[in-house]
């Protein structure tokens, strides 16, 4: 029966092998349902003591007291029902922090409605589970089928997001697509003191992200061989998150966070049909996605005043700020797999090919959204051929100023897979496969090119830029000396080749050693590199020599390495690849120093391992103890040079009795990473030598940032029955340090160097905090047969510091920069509540 | 009273798979095509091994028959056999239960799913894959847990319901996953982490535990295309794209959690730093200085730092966006 009973395990929405919505629950209950169940004091057996233990060595877990089901006719019917109140006495209720992904409000909510119908007589089910905390955490589904034949499914889930607790736009219609300064500011006539009043005077507020999400599933057994499944989702995010604004340099224009609004719709459907026979599976797949924005662009106006620095230049008042939200974009895929069994191998033989499409055709925004000029003029503001790098905003803030009008994007994808397994004796396993992987941008160039100006490149940062540096983010002619400019997208083709070949031994019963030897051949397009060669190989070993212990290593060696590294590989698709480009005298300025390498483009060495153990100290026992170690060292003298990372775990479970049971564990783990950059010295940024220690990027210039994070985790778990009443209670303590500490070989490296003496220098800055401690204590007292009331605490308190927002808590004005989010913010909160569970 | 394991083995049935009122009230419909062709499982252990049925079981394992009774696998495979008498219970996946009904004590008489049960875990496996090979388990020979010896019975166990679903051997797929991978677990708690210890995602969502093309495990065929699956505005193809972000979500994200804002690697400047070095532009050294109590109060450092101006960093679909103003 190739794929009888697939119905039975495959999970509640899609399964484990396609698409998401594998779980509804909420942290009231992430179980979604078994916290309230009761464990059975008869335990697993009455033929032993104890419980058995997995093949690994983990206890498994008592059982909970069997369901005592109405009868009506064919049908039997069982559930929990669960209803309460949550009180939330004090604290920080809209602390973003708190309120991640949960929204526990003061009132009723419905713990859990679970209740299943079974006909015993032909398998048929039907299942209700459903939980609301709020309006925006809630989830009901709905499930009806018969076992081994066909299964339904509907669901709808809402699931809260706050992104910001304490923001403080000063716009108008945040939430919107349109955001207007109020009174009191002036769109790019605001002085500094309105600027800071109207922040001040801004109401604090609370920004957040809702996904309401619905769906439908059905599956069923064609045949005992065949299956089919389709599975269709609907999800809607509404909301508004802080974003941001770009009007150049603080103090020449102004640099603020505005508000994104969050209005979409995102359609996945995945459907297919599976076949399992004696000899041959079969999986044909298709997966399909479609996103849909409800806006654009959203606007928002700048109430910065454009100065510029150089003498006599005019900057023109340009306000009017624009962002792009997420184009619609559809997706398809359609994947096959074969595979054939090799009976007299043992093994099997398995090819899988895919191919996909993503695309997108946005009609494109205006470059700009200015009325009158931009860029700056030398006496006046008129246009004219005496102020060349002033641009004449119609020309620019219509459709007709692109090159096309919409984006016409799209990429093909491609792949395809082989793998064979053999186990030609019961001590071997042979594994090779060999993956193929594709990535076609299938479009042709966008051309930054304004056909009623003739003009090529785009206005940078809305306008701003070139109203303040004279010439900079301002489009050029045919004919230029400004080598620098966009004037065209690029295309990021990727073809990936991926094999292995490995062996397994089980040399004796207890023991398993493996070699697995692979090689990864990664060809980007228009990146420093155009190949990419990873090799490594990993030894594996099981041992099971102690009836007690199971251990697990695993040991990684990884080299990657590649062809030359450019470290400007985007001449093409710059003005200086126009025709009649004539480099200044002194030549085209670098983008960047020879000396960078890009960590997904540079060589590294990689070794990482991994050991788990199981142990059983006694019957009831059990102890849990993982570590793992990743290091990397790249060949980078400006970039990053190192990145490490490593962990340990140790857990404690012990099962006294059926109704008992006790956890706990120990957790660490760090990270440190190592990188370097080096400043640019020339104040012209005009430097044509792109070679670390040359006049462009001296060796007094370079710098080295060492970031280390460090976790420290502990919890446990008590669940215990006192007579009649079970107690449950539990620790939850995470504690994370980061610190960035730093060295520079001169003051030429800092971005104030007039601060600190010559010569090199060290520093660190103020280390990154977040500590949270939770403790929840329930009593569950039974009231009567199938009814128990249960009263609960949960405390949760939170500590963070983060040097990003420092000083937000006075003012979000700060140096000529206007801020929204006031940043992650402690907070402290309990809860208390009462439920009232009926055994239906 | 519980019999003596001499009175079990007189009272055995000669045959019959399930206890006779379940035949004699059977028969009316067909068996479900999922469990229409299942049958005593194969105990390489015990070849001579011959089945006694369900009764013959229960009459020891009471208990876990009233636990077993209300999960899927029994009320499909107790109407299974209902429909078709041939059709059997506990032995589908315990395999013949003669022998060990009569040697209840001798290790692998019956296959079990249990650390010391005296059945190698590749026969354990396999007689799960024989109803349940295919589909999202198509890829389970060779892949990561089976090299390493997992079974089957480690993360699932159907004898009782013990998760909501999924026939899992804990309370959900990530207490589940965190048996063993309690390293990972813990990254979740991190200042920002996907909403997972909160319950409203699993581990499953993004991987497939049983085998798949990749290698950590990802139930589609990149890394992006995992992410995508929940964050679909990040797909474009963008006007004007960021390469490292086309390339892989996690160059910049650590998926699991992480100590800074939005899952990032690094806090920010650095984390654009190590790529970025730029002319007149932000490749120089911020210190404390640049906080917002600092002397030189910096926007490349406060707040969303280098994203207060390349905030479209995922890719811009605006004309004037080639570094991701707009």
């Amino acid at each position: 029966a190739g794929v009888a009973a697939m119905a039975c395990s495959s999970l509640a929405f899609a399964d484990s092998g396609i698409g998401v919505d594998l779980w509804r629950g909420n942290k009231l209950d992430p179980t979604a349902g078994t916290r309230s169940e009761t464990p059975d004091e008869n335990g697993t057996t009455w033929l032993k003591p104890g419980q058995n233990r997995s093949p690994t060595g983990n206890l498994y877990l008592g059982p909970f007291t069997p369901p005592q089901p109405e009868q009506y006719g064919d049908w039997r019917g069982y559930g929990t029902l669960e209803v309460g109140v949550l009180m939330v006495p004090t604290g920080d209720q809209r602390n973003a922090l708190w309120n991640r992904y949960a929204d526990w409000k003061e009132g009723p909510i419905l713990g859990l409605l679970d209740y299943t119908l079974e006909r015993a007589s032909d398998g048929t089910y039907a299942n209700f589970r459903g939980s609301r905390i709020s309006d925006d955490d809630e989830y009901y589904q709905a499930t009806f089928g018969r076992a081994g034949a066909f299964k339904v499914q509907a669901f709808v889930r809402d699931m809260p997001n706050i992104v910001s607790g304490n923001a403080k736009p000063v716009w108008n219609g945040v939430g919107s697509n349109r955001l207007t300064l109020p009174s009191g500011l002036t769109p790019g006539g605001s002085t500094p003191a309105q600027i800071a009043a109207a922040s001040a005077a801004a109401p604090e507020r609370t920004l957040s992200v809702t996904r309401e999400k619905q769906g439908l599933s059905y599956s069923m057994f064609l045949t005992p061989e065949w299956t089919a499944y389709a599975n269709v989702t609907d999800e809607q995010r509404r909301g508004a998150r802080p974003y941001g604004g770009s009007f150049f340099f603080p103090g020449l224009g102004g640099s603020m966070e505005t508000v994104k609004p969050i209005d979409d719709s995102t359609i996945n459907v995945n459907g297919g049909f599976r076949y399992a026979g004696a000899a041959w599976r079969m999986d044909f797949s298709y997966s399909g996605s479609f996103y849909r924005d409800a806006n654009t662009r959203y606007t928002f106006e700048s109430p910065f005043v454009m100065a510029s620095p150089v003498p006599g230049a005019l900057s023109a008042p340009v306000y009017q700020g624009q962002m792009s939200t997420e184009p619609d974009n559809d997706y398809h895929n359609l994947q096959a797999t074969l595979t054939r069994k090799l009976p007299s191998l043992n093994g099997e033989v398995s090819l899988s090919a895919a191919a996909g499409r993503m695309q997108q055709d946005d009609t494109l925004i205006a470059p700009i959204d200015c009325r009158g000029v931009f860029g700056v003029g030398f006496g006046d503001l008129q246009l004219g051929p005496q102020n060349p790098l002033l641009g004449d905003c119609s020309q620019w803030n219509t459709p007709a100023a692109l090159s096309r009008r919409s984006a016409k994007m799209r990429i093909d994808t491609s792949m395809v897979d082989a793998r064979m397994v053999l186990n030609p004796t019961s001590q071997w396993t042979l594994r090779g496969n060999v993956k193929y992987d594709r990535q076609d941008y299938r479009t042709g160039d966008y051309l930054l090119y304004n056909p009623l100006t003739g003009q090529y490149g785009y206005i940078a940062e809305n306008g701003s830029q070139p109203s303040i540096i004279p010439g900079e983010g301002f489009p050029v002619g045919r004919f230029t000396e400004v080598g620098n400019m966009r004037i065209r997208n690029i295309p990021l083709d990727i073809q990936t080749v991926d094999a292995n070949l490995g062996a397994d031994w089980k040399f004796d019963d207890k023991n398993t050693l493996g070699v697995t030897f692979g090689y990864n051949r990664y060809e980007p397009t228009h990146r420093e590199r155009s190949e990419i060669n990873d090799s490594s190989v990993k030894l594996t070993w099981i041992n099971r020599s102690l009836d007690a212990l199971t251990l697990r290593v695993n040991y990684t060696y990884l080299k990657q390495s590649g062809d030359r590294y450019d470290y400007d590989p985007y001449e093409e698709f710059v003005s200086a690849s126009l025709p009649g480009y004539t480099p200044p005298a002194g030549g085209t300025p670098v983008i960047t120093t020879s000396a960078m390498r890009k960590y997904d483009m540079s060589s590294f060495d990689q070794n990482k391992l991994d050991v788990m153990a199981t142990l059983a100290l006694r019957d009831d026992m059990t102890v849990s103890a993982s570590a793992r170690l990743d290091r990397k060292s790249y060949d980078a003298r400006i970039g990053r040079q190192d990145y490490d990372t490593g962990s340990a775990t140790l857990q404690w479970e012990w099962q006294p009795a059926a109704t008992t049971n006790l956890s706990a564990f120990l957790g660490y783990d760090r990270s440190r990473l190592k990188m370097s950059n080096v400043n640019d010295a020339l104040e012209n940024g005009a430097g044509t030598d792109p070679s670390l220690g040359g006049p462009t990027y001296p060796y007094d210039a370079q710098w080295w940032l060492r970031d280390k994070q460090r976790n420290y985790y502990a919890g446990a778990l008590f669940d215990h029955r006192i007579g009649r009443v079970r107690v449950d209670a539990g620790w939850n303590y995470t504690y994370s340090r980061g610190t960035d500490s730093y060295r520079y070989a001169g003051p030429d490296a800092l971005a104030y160097p007039t601060t600190v003496p010559p010569g090199p220098g060290s520093g660190a800055f103020s280390p990154m905090v977040y500590r949270v401690n939770s403790f929840n204590l329930g009593v569950t007292i039974p009231i009567v047969e199938r009814v128990s009331l249960r009263v609960f605490d949960y405390y949760e308190r939170g500590r963070v510091d983060d040097w990003h927002y420092l000083g937000f808590d006075q003012s979000r004005y700060i140096g000529g920069m206007l801020y929204t989010d006031g940043g992650p913010q402690s907070y402290s909160n309990n809860v208390v509540g009462m439920l009232v569970n009926v055994k239906l | 009273a519980q019999q003596t394991r001499e009175e079990l083995s007189r009272n055995l049935p000669a045959s019959g798979l399930s206890n006779e009122e379940v035949q004699s009230t059977g028969r009316t419909l067909l068996a479900a095509p999922g469990f229409a062709k299942a049958k005593v499982a194969v105990n390489p252990a015990f070849p001579d091994a011959t089945p006694v049925g369900e009764r013959t079981c229960t009459a020891c394992h009471q208990l876990e028959a009233d636990h077993f009774t209300h999960t899927l696998h029994a009320l499909g495979l107790h109407a299974a056999n209902k429909a078709d008498a041939s059709i059997p219970v506990c032995e589908t996946c315990h395999g013949p239960g003669s022998q060990h009904a009569q040697a209840p004590l001798t290790k692998g008489s019956i296959i079990a799913y249990t650390k010391n049960g005296g059945t190698p875990i590749d026969v354990q496996t396999q007689t799960c894959l024989t109803c349940h090979e295919g589909g999202p388990r198509d890829h389970w020979l060779g892949s990561i847990h089976q090299r390493n010896g997992l079974s089957c019975s480690d993360c699932h166990n159907p004898m009782a319901k013990f998760s909501v679903e999924g026939s899992l051997a804990k309370s959900s797929i990530n207490d589940t996953c965190a048996q063993c991978h309690q390293d990972v677990r813990m990254q979740f708690n991190r200042r920002s982490h996907m909403p997972l210890p909160e319950g409203q995602m699993s581990c499953a969502d993004c991987h497939n535990p049983h085998g798949s093309l990749t290698a950590p495990l990802l139930k589609t065929n990149t890394v992006n295309e995992t992410c995508y699956q929940c964050h679909a505005e990040k797909r474009g193809p963008f006007l004007f794209e960021h390469p490292p972000v086309r390339e892989s979500c996690l160059n910049c994200h650590s998926p699991h959690g992480s100590n800074q804002n939005t899952l990032l690697v690094a806090p920010i400047p650095f984390l654009c730093q190590q790529c970025h070095t730029a002319q007149r532009h932000p490749d120089n050294l911020h210190t404390m200085q640049s906080t917002g109590t600092g002397s030189n109060p910096d926007f490349r450092v406060m707040g969303r730092g280098c994203l207060t101006c390349h905030a479209n960093i995922h890719g811009s679909n605006a004309p004037s966006g080639p570094k991701f103003h707009e």
